[in-house]
Protein backbone atom coordinates (compact mmCIF):
# COMPACT_ATOMS: atom_id res chain seq x y z
CA UNK A 1 0.00 0.00 0.00
CA UNK A 2 1.11 3.65 -0.97
CA UNK A 3 1.33 6.08 1.89
CA UNK A 4 2.39 9.91 1.69
CA UNK A 5 4.40 11.77 3.96
CA UNK A 6 3.63 15.36 4.28
CA UNK A 7 5.97 17.38 6.04
CA UNK A 8 6.80 20.98 7.39
CA UNK A 9 10.32 21.90 7.65
CA UNK A 10 12.38 24.98 7.95
CA UNK A 11 13.10 25.95 4.28
CA UNK A 12 17.34 26.39 5.14
CA UNK A 13 16.67 21.99 5.83
CA UNK A 14 15.48 21.99 2.13
CA UNK A 15 18.29 21.02 0.04
CA UNK A 16 19.59 18.57 2.01
CA UNK A 17 16.43 17.00 2.60
CA UNK A 18 15.52 16.61 -0.79
CA UNK A 19 18.91 14.73 -1.64
CA UNK A 20 18.50 12.37 1.25
CA UNK A 21 15.65 11.09 0.33
CA UNK A 22 15.69 10.48 -3.69
CA UNK A 23 19.23 8.18 -2.39
CA UNK A 24 16.58 6.66 0.07
CA UNK A 25 14.75 5.57 -3.20
CA UNK A 26 11.89 7.96 -3.28
CA UNK A 27 11.08 8.46 -6.90
CA UNK A 28 9.34 12.05 -6.56
CA UNK A 29 8.74 14.96 -4.16
CA UNK A 30 6.36 18.10 -4.30
CA UNK A 31 7.56 21.15 -3.09
CA UNK A 32 5.38 23.84 -1.66
CA UNK A 33 6.25 27.49 0.46
CA UNK A 34 3.78 27.70 3.13
CA UNK A 35 3.10 29.61 6.04
CA UNK A 36 2.19 27.87 9.39
CA UNK A 37 2.00 27.96 12.99
CA UNK A 38 2.37 24.95 15.77
CA UNK A 39 1.95 24.67 19.68
CA UNK A 40 4.58 27.80 19.82
CA UNK A 41 1.87 29.95 18.19
CA UNK A 42 4.49 32.00 15.72
CA UNK A 43 6.93 32.88 18.49
CA UNK A 44 10.47 31.43 18.65
CA UNK A 45 12.21 30.08 21.72
CA UNK A 46 14.26 33.52 21.81
CA UNK A 47 10.71 35.24 22.12
CA UNK A 48 8.20 35.52 24.63
CA UNK A 49 4.90 34.55 23.01
CA UNK A 50 1.55 36.71 23.04
CA UNK A 51 -1.59 36.37 22.68
CA UNK A 52 -1.06 37.13 18.97
CA UNK A 53 -0.55 34.32 16.40
CA UNK A 54 1.76 34.97 14.27
CA UNK A 55 2.51 32.32 10.86
CA UNK A 56 5.98 31.28 10.25
CA UNK A 57 7.66 30.34 7.11
CA UNK A 58 8.08 26.92 6.69
CA UNK A 59 8.56 24.58 3.45
CA UNK A 60 5.83 21.48 2.89
CA UNK A 61 7.42 18.14 1.06
CA UNK A 62 5.17 15.61 0.11
CA UNK A 63 6.80 12.32 -0.76
CA UNK A 64 3.84 9.36 -1.70
CA UNK A 65 6.20 6.14 -1.33
CA UNK A 66 5.78 2.26 -0.73
CA UNK A 67 4.51 2.04 2.88
CA UNK A 68 7.90 -0.19 3.67
CA UNK A 69 10.25 2.89 2.86
CA UNK A 70 8.12 5.14 5.18
CA UNK A 71 9.99 4.32 8.24
CA UNK A 72 13.21 5.12 6.62
CA UNK A 73 12.07 8.31 4.88
CA UNK A 74 10.96 9.34 8.58
CA UNK A 75 14.08 8.58 10.02
CA UNK A 76 15.76 10.55 7.49
CA UNK A 77 13.88 13.51 7.73
CA UNK A 78 13.83 13.34 12.27
CA UNK A 79 18.09 13.39 11.15
CA UNK A 80 18.64 16.45 8.86
CA UNK A 81 15.32 18.36 9.90
CA UNK A 82 16.61 18.42 13.53
CA UNK A 83 17.52 22.27 14.41
CA UNK A 84 17.97 21.82 17.70
CA UNK A 85 15.15 23.72 18.93
CA UNK A 86 11.31 24.31 18.93
CA UNK A 87 9.34 25.08 15.46
CA UNK A 88 11.84 22.17 13.50
CA UNK A 89 8.34 20.79 11.77
CA UNK A 90 6.08 17.86 11.23
CA UNK A 91 6.11 14.87 9.93
CA UNK A 92 2.42 13.67 8.85
CA UNK A 93 1.72 9.82 7.19
CA UNK A 94 -1.62 9.37 5.10
CA UNK A 95 -2.74 6.81 3.61
CA UNK A 96 -3.21 6.78 -0.08
CA UNK A 97 -6.09 4.61 -1.82
CA UNK A 98 -4.52 4.56 -5.19
CA UNK A 99 -1.89 6.71 -7.61
CA UNK A 100 -2.17 7.66 -11.34
CA UNK A 101 0.35 7.95 -13.60
CA UNK A 102 -1.77 10.11 -16.59
CA UNK A 103 1.67 9.57 -19.24
CA UNK A 104 1.65 5.77 -19.24
CA UNK A 105 -1.96 5.22 -17.31
CA UNK A 106 -0.05 2.77 -14.74
CA UNK A 107 -1.55 2.49 -11.23
CA UNK A 108 -1.13 2.01 -7.37
CA UNK A 109 3.05 1.03 -6.97
CA UNK A 110 3.60 1.01 -10.74
CA UNK A 111 2.28 5.08 -10.97
CA UNK A 112 4.77 5.59 -8.12
CA UNK A 113 8.28 3.87 -9.27
CA UNK B 1 -7.89 -33.76 -14.89
CA UNK B 2 -9.71 -33.99 -18.69
CA UNK B 3 -8.12 -36.50 -21.08
CA UNK B 4 -4.28 -36.00 -19.77
CA UNK B 5 -2.46 -39.19 -20.30
CA UNK B 6 -0.43 -38.80 -17.79
CA UNK B 7 -1.13 -38.79 -13.77
CA UNK B 8 -1.92 -35.24 -12.58
CA UNK B 9 -0.46 -36.82 -8.82
CA UNK B 10 2.76 -38.28 -10.17
CA UNK B 11 3.07 -34.88 -12.19
CA UNK B 12 2.56 -32.95 -9.00
CA UNK B 13 5.06 -35.08 -7.39
CA UNK B 14 7.55 -34.61 -10.12
CA UNK B 15 7.11 -30.70 -9.46
CA UNK B 16 7.73 -30.66 -6.36
CA UNK B 17 10.94 -33.20 -5.81
CA UNK B 18 12.55 -31.06 -8.36
CA UNK B 19 11.93 -27.89 -6.62
CA UNK B 20 13.16 -30.16 -3.40
CA UNK B 21 16.44 -30.37 -5.08
CA UNK B 22 16.72 -26.98 -6.43
CA UNK B 23 16.09 -25.17 -2.97
CA UNK B 24 17.49 -28.28 -1.01
CA UNK B 25 13.94 -28.78 0.97
CA UNK B 26 14.44 -30.32 4.10
CA UNK B 27 14.26 -34.03 3.56
CA UNK B 28 11.63 -34.55 6.59
CA UNK B 29 9.53 -31.81 5.34
CA UNK B 30 9.67 -32.56 1.53
CA UNK B 31 8.82 -36.35 2.79
CA UNK B 32 5.98 -34.66 4.55
CA UNK B 33 4.40 -32.90 1.66
CA UNK B 34 4.91 -35.78 -0.88
CA UNK B 35 1.76 -37.19 1.48
CA UNK B 36 -2.06 -35.42 1.29
CA UNK B 37 -2.65 -34.72 5.15
CA UNK B 38 -6.36 -36.46 5.18
CA UNK B 39 -7.90 -38.06 2.20
CA UNK B 40 -11.46 -38.71 2.53
CA UNK B 41 -13.46 -40.92 -0.33
CA UNK B 42 -17.01 -40.84 0.13
CA UNK B 43 -20.31 -42.77 -1.47
CA UNK B 44 -23.13 -40.73 -2.05
CA UNK B 45 -26.51 -42.23 -2.16
CA UNK B 46 -29.05 -39.94 -3.78
CA UNK B 47 -32.69 -40.68 -4.98
CA UNK B 48 -33.07 -39.46 -8.80
CA UNK B 49 -35.88 -37.89 -10.23
CA UNK B 50 -37.22 -41.55 -11.47
CA UNK B 51 -36.71 -42.91 -8.15
CA UNK B 52 -34.45 -44.81 -8.48
CA UNK B 53 -31.46 -44.40 -6.32
CA UNK B 54 -27.49 -43.61 -7.75
CA UNK B 55 -24.47 -44.08 -5.71
CA UNK B 56 -22.17 -41.76 -6.76
CA UNK B 57 -17.91 -41.36 -5.39
CA UNK B 58 -17.07 -37.80 -4.01
CA UNK B 59 -13.86 -37.18 -2.44
CA UNK B 60 -12.27 -34.06 -0.30
CA UNK B 61 -8.47 -34.19 0.02
CA UNK B 62 -6.66 -31.76 2.51
CA UNK B 63 -3.02 -31.61 1.30
CA UNK B 64 -1.14 -29.17 3.93
CA UNK B 65 -3.00 -27.22 6.55
CA UNK B 66 0.37 -25.70 7.98
CA UNK B 67 -0.75 -22.27 6.92
CA UNK B 68 -4.12 -22.12 7.63
CA UNK B 69 -7.67 -23.81 6.74
CA UNK B 70 -7.63 -25.87 3.83
CA UNK B 71 -9.24 -23.81 0.82
CA UNK B 72 -10.17 -25.30 -2.65
CA UNK B 73 -12.60 -25.99 -5.21
CA UNK B 74 -15.68 -28.85 -5.59
CA UNK B 75 -15.31 -30.15 -9.10
CA UNK B 76 -18.49 -32.36 -10.65
CA UNK B 77 -16.99 -34.15 -13.78
CA UNK B 78 -16.85 -37.82 -15.14
CA UNK B 79 -13.31 -37.96 -14.69
CA UNK B 80 -12.47 -36.57 -11.73
CA UNK B 81 -10.35 -39.06 -9.76
CA UNK B 82 -8.89 -38.95 -6.14
CA UNK B 83 -4.99 -38.38 -7.64
CA UNK B 84 -6.89 -35.77 -9.84
CA UNK B 85 -8.03 -34.26 -6.76
CA UNK B 86 -4.59 -35.29 -4.43
CA UNK B 87 -2.71 -33.39 -7.47
CA UNK B 88 -4.75 -30.04 -6.96
CA UNK B 89 -4.93 -30.12 -3.19
CA UNK B 90 -1.15 -29.88 -3.39
CA UNK B 91 -1.57 -27.15 -5.92
CA UNK B 92 -3.46 -25.44 -3.78
CA UNK B 93 -1.00 -25.40 -1.09
CA UNK B 94 1.25 -23.47 -3.53
CA UNK B 95 -1.05 -20.99 -4.91
CA UNK B 96 -2.41 -20.12 -1.46
CA UNK B 97 1.40 -19.74 -0.16
CA UNK B 98 2.48 -17.52 -3.14
CA UNK B 99 0.01 -14.85 -2.61
CA UNK B 100 0.50 -15.03 1.23
CA UNK B 101 -2.87 -15.70 2.33
CA UNK B 102 -3.42 -17.77 5.40
CA UNK B 103 -4.71 -20.87 3.83
CA UNK B 104 -3.64 -24.36 3.14
CA UNK B 105 -4.46 -26.62 0.13
CA UNK B 106 -7.55 -28.64 0.20
CA UNK B 107 -9.67 -30.05 -3.36
CA UNK B 108 -12.54 -31.80 -3.78
CA UNK B 109 -14.83 -33.14 -6.68
CA UNK B 110 -17.86 -36.14 -7.36
CA UNK B 111 -18.07 -38.25 -10.11
CA UNK B 112 -20.66 -37.58 -12.51
CA UNK B 113 -22.21 -36.08 -15.22
CA UNK B 114 -23.79 -32.46 -14.28
CA UNK B 115 -25.49 -32.07 -17.44
CA UNK B 116 -27.75 -35.16 -17.50
CA UNK B 117 -28.74 -34.31 -14.28
CA UNK B 118 -31.73 -31.98 -13.01
CA UNK B 119 -31.81 -29.56 -10.82
CA UNK B 120 -33.43 -31.00 -7.75
CA UNK B 121 -30.95 -34.06 -8.62
CA UNK B 122 -27.90 -31.87 -8.10
CA UNK B 123 -29.64 -30.61 -4.80
CA UNK B 124 -29.94 -33.47 -3.34
CA UNK B 125 -26.48 -34.93 -4.74
CA UNK B 126 -24.66 -31.81 -3.37
CA UNK B 127 -26.17 -31.67 0.31
CA UNK B 128 -25.73 -35.29 0.64
CA UNK B 129 -21.90 -34.50 -0.17
CA UNK B 130 -21.58 -31.86 2.04
CA UNK B 131 -23.42 -34.05 4.78
CA UNK B 132 -20.88 -37.28 4.40
CA UNK B 133 -17.39 -34.65 4.71
CA UNK B 134 -19.02 -32.17 6.89
CA UNK B 135 -16.38 -33.52 9.61
CA UNK B 136 -13.70 -32.27 7.65
CA UNK B 137 -14.92 -28.88 6.15
CA UNK B 138 -15.75 -25.54 8.46
CA UNK B 139 -14.58 -21.55 8.04
CA UNK B 140 -11.50 -23.05 10.22
CA UNK B 141 -10.73 -26.68 8.96
CA UNK B 142 -11.91 -26.32 5.16
CA UNK B 143 -13.19 -23.92 3.07
CA UNK B 144 -14.47 -25.10 -0.20
CA UNK B 145 -15.25 -23.25 -3.20
CA UNK B 146 -16.33 -23.55 -7.27
CA UNK B 147 -14.66 -25.31 -9.81
CA UNK B 148 -15.47 -27.02 -12.80
CA UNK B 149 -19.25 -27.11 -13.27
CA UNK B 150 -19.92 -25.93 -10.19
CA UNK B 151 -21.81 -22.81 -8.85
CA UNK B 152 -23.03 -19.93 -6.77
CA UNK B 153 -26.23 -22.43 -6.31
CA UNK B 154 -23.91 -25.21 -5.71
CA UNK B 155 -22.02 -23.10 -2.76
CA UNK B 156 -25.26 -21.91 -1.00
CA UNK B 157 -26.52 -25.41 -0.86
CA UNK B 158 -23.48 -26.22 0.73
CA UNK B 159 -23.79 -23.49 3.20
CA UNK B 160 -27.05 -24.13 3.82
CA UNK B 161 -26.62 -27.55 4.81
CA UNK B 162 -23.63 -27.15 7.22
CA UNK B 163 -25.55 -24.40 8.73
CA UNK B 164 -28.62 -26.45 9.27
CA UNK B 165 -26.21 -29.29 10.96
CA UNK B 166 -24.58 -26.76 13.30
CA UNK B 167 -27.92 -24.78 14.07
CA UNK B 168 -26.88 -21.11 12.71
CA UNK B 169 -25.89 -19.54 9.38
CA UNK B 170 -22.39 -19.94 8.62
CA UNK B 171 -21.47 -18.08 5.72
CA UNK B 172 -17.36 -18.70 6.30
CA UNK B 173 -17.85 -22.03 5.12
CA UNK B 174 -17.65 -21.93 1.34
CA UNK B 175 -16.94 -19.32 -0.58
CA UNK B 176 -18.27 -18.45 -3.78
CA UNK B 177 -21.59 -17.85 -2.95
CA UNK B 178 -24.11 -15.57 -3.82
CA UNK B 179 -24.11 -12.14 -2.93
CA UNK B 180 -27.71 -12.44 -1.18
CA UNK B 181 -26.10 -14.96 1.17
CA UNK B 182 -22.03 -13.33 1.59
CA UNK B 183 -20.46 -13.71 -1.15
CA UNK B 184 -17.78 -11.24 -1.96
CA UNK B 185 -18.20 -7.76 -5.07
CA UNK B 186 -15.77 -8.81 -7.78
CA UNK B 187 -15.76 -12.76 -7.32
CA UNK B 188 -16.61 -12.91 -10.72
CA UNK B 189 -13.76 -11.01 -12.39
CA UNK B 190 -11.15 -11.67 -9.64
CA UNK B 191 -9.00 -14.58 -11.62
CA UNK B 192 -9.14 -11.76 -14.50
CA UNK B 193 -8.35 -9.19 -12.71
CA UNK B 194 -5.68 -10.64 -11.38
CA UNK B 195 -4.18 -11.88 -14.23
CA UNK B 196 -4.13 -8.42 -15.42
CA UNK B 197 -2.23 -7.51 -12.37
CA UNK B 198 0.27 -9.53 -13.08
CA UNK B 199 0.78 -8.90 -16.49
CA UNK B 200 1.05 -5.35 -15.50
CA UNK B 201 3.42 -5.90 -13.30
CA UNK B 202 5.46 -8.00 -15.67
CA UNK B 203 5.46 -5.33 -18.67
CA UNK B 204 6.89 -3.25 -16.28
CA UNK B 205 9.78 -5.48 -15.82
CA UNK B 206 10.35 -6.18 -19.24
CA UNK B 207 10.46 -2.73 -20.40
CA UNK B 208 7.39 -2.64 -22.49
CA UNK B 209 4.16 -0.73 -22.73
CA UNK B 210 1.04 -2.53 -22.24
CA UNK B 211 -0.98 -0.25 -24.60
CA UNK B 212 -1.41 -1.34 -27.83
CA UNK B 213 0.57 -4.92 -26.86
CA UNK B 214 -1.20 -7.60 -29.09
CA UNK B 215 -3.14 -9.95 -26.99
CA UNK B 216 -4.08 -13.82 -27.84
CA UNK B 217 -6.62 -15.25 -25.55
CA UNK B 218 -7.59 -18.80 -25.70
CA UNK B 219 -11.25 -19.80 -24.05
CA UNK B 220 -13.92 -17.15 -23.62
CA UNK B 221 -15.62 -18.24 -20.23
CA UNK B 222 -15.30 -16.29 -17.21
CA UNK B 223 -11.37 -15.55 -17.05
CA UNK B 224 -10.85 -15.44 -21.40
CA UNK B 225 -13.78 -13.03 -21.75
CA UNK B 226 -12.85 -10.32 -18.59
CA UNK B 227 -9.37 -10.93 -19.21
CA UNK B 228 -10.11 -9.92 -23.08
CA UNK B 229 -12.38 -6.92 -21.72
CA UNK B 230 -9.77 -5.65 -18.88
CA UNK B 231 -6.77 -5.59 -20.81
CA UNK B 232 -8.96 -3.90 -23.96
CA UNK B 233 -9.76 -1.58 -21.23
CA UNK B 234 -6.26 -1.09 -20.61
CA UNK B 235 -5.29 0.18 -24.22
CA UNK B 236 -4.38 -3.46 -25.43
CA UNK B 237 -5.19 -4.82 -28.95
CA UNK B 238 -7.12 -8.19 -28.92
CA UNK B 239 -6.45 -9.64 -32.47
CA UNK B 240 -7.85 -13.56 -31.34
CA UNK B 241 -9.82 -15.16 -28.53
CA UNK B 242 -11.29 -18.85 -28.99
CA UNK B 243 -13.40 -21.23 -27.05
CA UNK B 244 -14.27 -24.99 -27.19
CA UNK B 245 -15.39 -24.85 -31.22
CA UNK B 246 -12.43 -23.01 -32.70
CA UNK B 247 -11.20 -19.06 -32.61
CA UNK B 248 -11.24 -16.03 -34.59
CA UNK B 249 -8.51 -13.49 -35.78
CA UNK B 250 -8.14 -9.92 -36.80
CA UNK B 251 -4.80 -8.25 -36.82
CA UNK B 252 -6.38 -4.98 -36.51
CA UNK B 253 -8.28 -5.52 -33.23
CA UNK B 254 -11.52 -7.38 -32.09
CA UNK B 255 -13.81 -5.38 -29.85
CA UNK B 256 -13.95 -8.23 -26.78
CA UNK B 257 -17.68 -6.82 -26.05
CA UNK B 258 -19.15 -7.36 -29.51
CA UNK B 259 -17.20 -11.09 -29.43
CA UNK B 260 -18.79 -11.15 -25.88
CA UNK B 261 -22.74 -10.68 -27.25
CA UNK B 262 -21.48 -12.63 -30.72
CA UNK B 263 -21.05 -15.71 -28.16
CA UNK B 264 -24.06 -15.05 -26.32
CA UNK B 265 -26.54 -15.14 -29.61
CA UNK B 266 -24.77 -18.04 -31.16
CA UNK B 267 -23.10 -19.74 -28.30
CA UNK B 268 -19.90 -19.70 -29.44
CA UNK B 269 -16.83 -16.99 -30.69
CA UNK B 270 -16.95 -18.77 -34.04
CA UNK B 271 -18.35 -17.01 -37.40
CA UNK B 272 -17.75 -13.61 -35.95
CA UNK B 273 -18.32 -11.31 -39.03
CA UNK B 274 -15.14 -9.03 -38.12
CA UNK B 275 -13.08 -11.75 -37.87
CA UNK B 276 -11.66 -14.72 -39.34
CA UNK B 277 -11.72 -18.05 -37.94
CA UNK B 278 -9.22 -20.35 -37.38
CA UNK B 279 -8.33 -23.54 -35.12
CA UNK B 280 -7.14 -23.46 -31.41
CA UNK B 281 -3.81 -24.85 -32.57
CA UNK B 282 -3.35 -22.09 -34.74
CA UNK B 283 -4.74 -19.44 -32.45
CA UNK B 284 -1.70 -20.44 -30.00
CA UNK B 285 0.92 -20.24 -32.61
CA UNK B 286 -0.28 -16.39 -34.12
CA UNK B 287 1.81 -13.63 -33.88
CA UNK B 288 1.12 -11.72 -30.96
CA UNK B 289 3.13 -10.05 -27.59
CA UNK B 290 1.00 -11.52 -24.92
CA UNK B 291 -0.78 -14.99 -25.08
CA UNK B 292 -3.29 -16.01 -22.46
CA UNK B 293 -3.81 -19.78 -22.38
CA UNK B 294 -7.46 -19.34 -20.25
CA UNK B 295 -9.08 -22.35 -21.16
CA UNK B 296 -7.76 -26.07 -19.91
CA UNK B 297 -4.81 -27.70 -19.14
CA UNK B 298 -1.87 -29.28 -21.02
CA UNK B 299 -2.47 -26.96 -24.72
CA UNK B 300 1.37 -26.06 -24.95
CA UNK B 301 2.83 -28.90 -25.53
CA UNK B 302 6.46 -30.09 -27.01
CA UNK B 303 4.51 -30.27 -30.66
CA UNK B 304 3.70 -26.70 -30.52
CA UNK B 305 5.75 -24.81 -28.19
CA UNK B 306 8.42 -24.37 -30.75
CA UNK B 307 6.15 -22.43 -33.14
CA UNK B 308 4.52 -20.28 -30.03
CA UNK B 309 5.73 -16.17 -31.34
CA UNK B 310 4.31 -14.64 -27.91
CA UNK B 311 6.78 -12.62 -25.84
CA UNK B 312 4.71 -13.36 -22.66
CA UNK B 313 2.31 -16.19 -21.92
CA UNK B 314 0.12 -15.77 -18.93
CA UNK B 315 -1.22 -18.45 -17.58
CA UNK B 316 -4.89 -18.01 -16.80
CA UNK B 317 -5.56 -21.50 -16.92
CA UNK B 318 -3.96 -24.47 -14.50
CA UNK B 319 -1.63 -26.32 -15.59
CA UNK B 320 -1.53 -25.54 -19.77
CA UNK B 321 1.72 -25.54 -20.64
CA UNK B 322 3.31 -29.20 -19.92
CA UNK B 323 6.86 -29.73 -18.57
CA UNK B 324 8.42 -30.23 -22.23
CA UNK B 325 6.82 -27.18 -23.38
CA UNK B 326 7.81 -25.05 -20.51
CA UNK B 327 11.27 -26.10 -21.27
CA UNK B 328 11.54 -24.70 -25.08
CA UNK B 329 9.76 -22.20 -23.59
CA UNK B 330 12.44 -21.39 -21.53
CA UNK B 331 15.38 -21.59 -24.39
CA UNK B 332 13.25 -19.51 -26.33
CA UNK B 333 13.40 -17.09 -23.78
CA UNK B 334 9.77 -16.59 -23.63
CA UNK B 335 8.89 -14.77 -20.29
CA UNK B 336 6.07 -16.95 -18.51
CA UNK B 337 3.49 -15.96 -15.74
CA UNK B 338 3.06 -19.38 -13.98
CA UNK B 339 -0.84 -20.18 -13.37
CA UNK B 340 0.26 -20.37 -9.96
CA UNK B 341 0.81 -16.91 -9.64
CA UNK B 342 -1.09 -15.76 -12.56
CA UNK B 343 -4.53 -17.35 -11.32
CA UNK B 344 -4.22 -16.64 -7.98
CA UNK B 345 -6.76 -13.82 -8.08
CA UNK B 346 -9.61 -16.32 -7.49
CA UNK B 347 -8.34 -17.58 -4.62
CA UNK B 348 -7.31 -14.58 -3.29
CA UNK B 349 -10.82 -12.83 -3.69
CA UNK B 350 -11.92 -15.97 -2.01
CA UNK B 351 -10.21 -15.17 0.91
CA UNK B 352 -11.67 -11.71 1.11
CA UNK B 353 -14.94 -13.12 1.34
CA UNK B 354 -14.15 -15.39 3.79
CA UNK B 355 -13.00 -12.82 5.60
CA UNK B 356 -16.20 -10.44 5.05
CA UNK B 357 -18.06 -13.47 6.23
CA UNK B 358 -16.07 -14.07 9.71
CA UNK B 359 -16.01 -10.09 10.45
CA UNK B 360 -20.12 -9.94 9.34
CA UNK B 361 -18.73 -6.93 7.06
CA UNK B 362 -18.33 -6.20 3.41
CA UNK B 363 -16.06 -3.90 1.22
CA UNK B 364 -16.82 -2.14 -1.56
CA UNK B 365 -15.81 -3.54 -4.99
CA UNK B 366 -13.44 -0.34 -5.37
CA UNK B 367 -11.85 -1.57 -2.07
CA UNK B 368 -11.55 -5.46 -2.67
CA UNK B 369 -9.99 -4.81 -6.30
CA UNK B 370 -7.19 -2.13 -4.82
CA UNK B 371 -6.69 -5.19 -2.29
CA UNK B 372 -6.51 -7.69 -4.75
CA UNK B 373 -4.02 -5.74 -7.10
CA UNK B 374 -1.80 -4.69 -3.93
CA UNK B 375 -1.45 -8.97 -2.98
CA UNK B 376 -1.04 -9.46 -6.84
CA UNK B 377 1.81 -7.16 -7.40
CA UNK B 378 3.37 -8.34 -4.04
CA UNK B 379 3.15 -11.71 -5.21
CA UNK B 380 4.90 -10.94 -8.42
CA UNK B 381 7.57 -8.80 -6.92
CA UNK B 382 8.30 -11.49 -4.68
CA UNK B 383 8.67 -14.25 -7.70
CA UNK B 384 10.26 -12.47 -10.15
CA UNK B 385 13.12 -10.94 -7.48
CA UNK B 386 13.72 -14.72 -6.53
CA UNK B 387 13.92 -15.56 -9.56
CA UNK B 388 16.82 -12.85 -10.59
CA UNK B 389 18.55 -13.81 -7.50
CA UNK B 390 18.27 -17.68 -8.52
CA UNK B 391 18.53 -17.45 -11.90
CA UNK B 392 15.28 -19.58 -12.58
CA UNK B 393 12.29 -19.31 -14.42
CA UNK B 394 9.58 -17.43 -13.12
CA UNK B 395 8.04 -21.15 -12.30
CA UNK B 396 10.48 -22.48 -10.57
CA UNK B 397 11.16 -18.99 -8.18
CA UNK B 398 6.91 -19.32 -7.86
CA UNK B 399 7.52 -22.93 -6.67
CA UNK B 400 9.99 -22.49 -4.58
CA UNK B 401 8.62 -19.14 -2.94
CA UNK B 402 5.48 -21.32 -2.05
CA UNK B 403 7.39 -24.63 -1.05
CA UNK B 404 9.56 -22.69 1.32
CA UNK B 405 6.72 -20.26 2.94
CA UNK B 406 4.67 -23.82 3.53
CA UNK B 407 8.16 -25.56 4.86
CA UNK B 408 8.46 -22.41 7.48
CA UNK B 409 5.39 -22.86 8.72
CA UNK B 410 5.58 -26.22 9.03
CA UNK B 411 8.76 -26.59 10.66
CA UNK B 412 7.88 -23.51 13.42
CA UNK B 413 4.91 -25.14 13.96
CA UNK B 414 6.99 -28.53 14.86
CA UNK B 415 5.70 -32.06 13.81
CA UNK B 416 3.44 -33.48 17.09
CA UNK B 417 3.97 -35.19 19.26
Amino acid sequence: MLKKIECFIQPSKLDTIKDAIFSAGAEGLSVTDVRGVGRQRGYTAEEKPKKKVKFLPKTKLEIVVDEEMVEDIIALIKKLGRTGTIGAGKIFVVPVEDAVRISTEEVGKSAIY
Amino acid sequence: MQSTKFNPWEMALEQLDSVARKMKLNPNVHAILRHPKKSLIVSIPVRMDNGSVRVFTGYRVQHNISRGPGKGGIRYHPDVTLDGVKAMAMWMTWKCAIVNIPFGGAKGGIVCKPEEMSSDELERLTRRYTSEIILMIGPERDIPAPDVNTNQQIMAWIMDTYSIDKGYSVPGVVTGKPLSIGGSLGRNEATARGCVYTLMSAVKYLGLDLHRQRVVVQGYGNVGWNSAKLLFEQGCKIIGVSDVEGGIYNSDGLDPYKVYEHSRKTGSVVNYKEAENLTNQELLTLNCDILMPAAIETQITKSNARRIKAKVLLEAANGPTTPEADKILEDKGIFVIPDILANAGGVTVSYFEWVQGMQAYFWSEREINLKLRDIMQKAFDNVYRLSRKKKVTMRTAAYILAVSRVADAHLTRGLYP
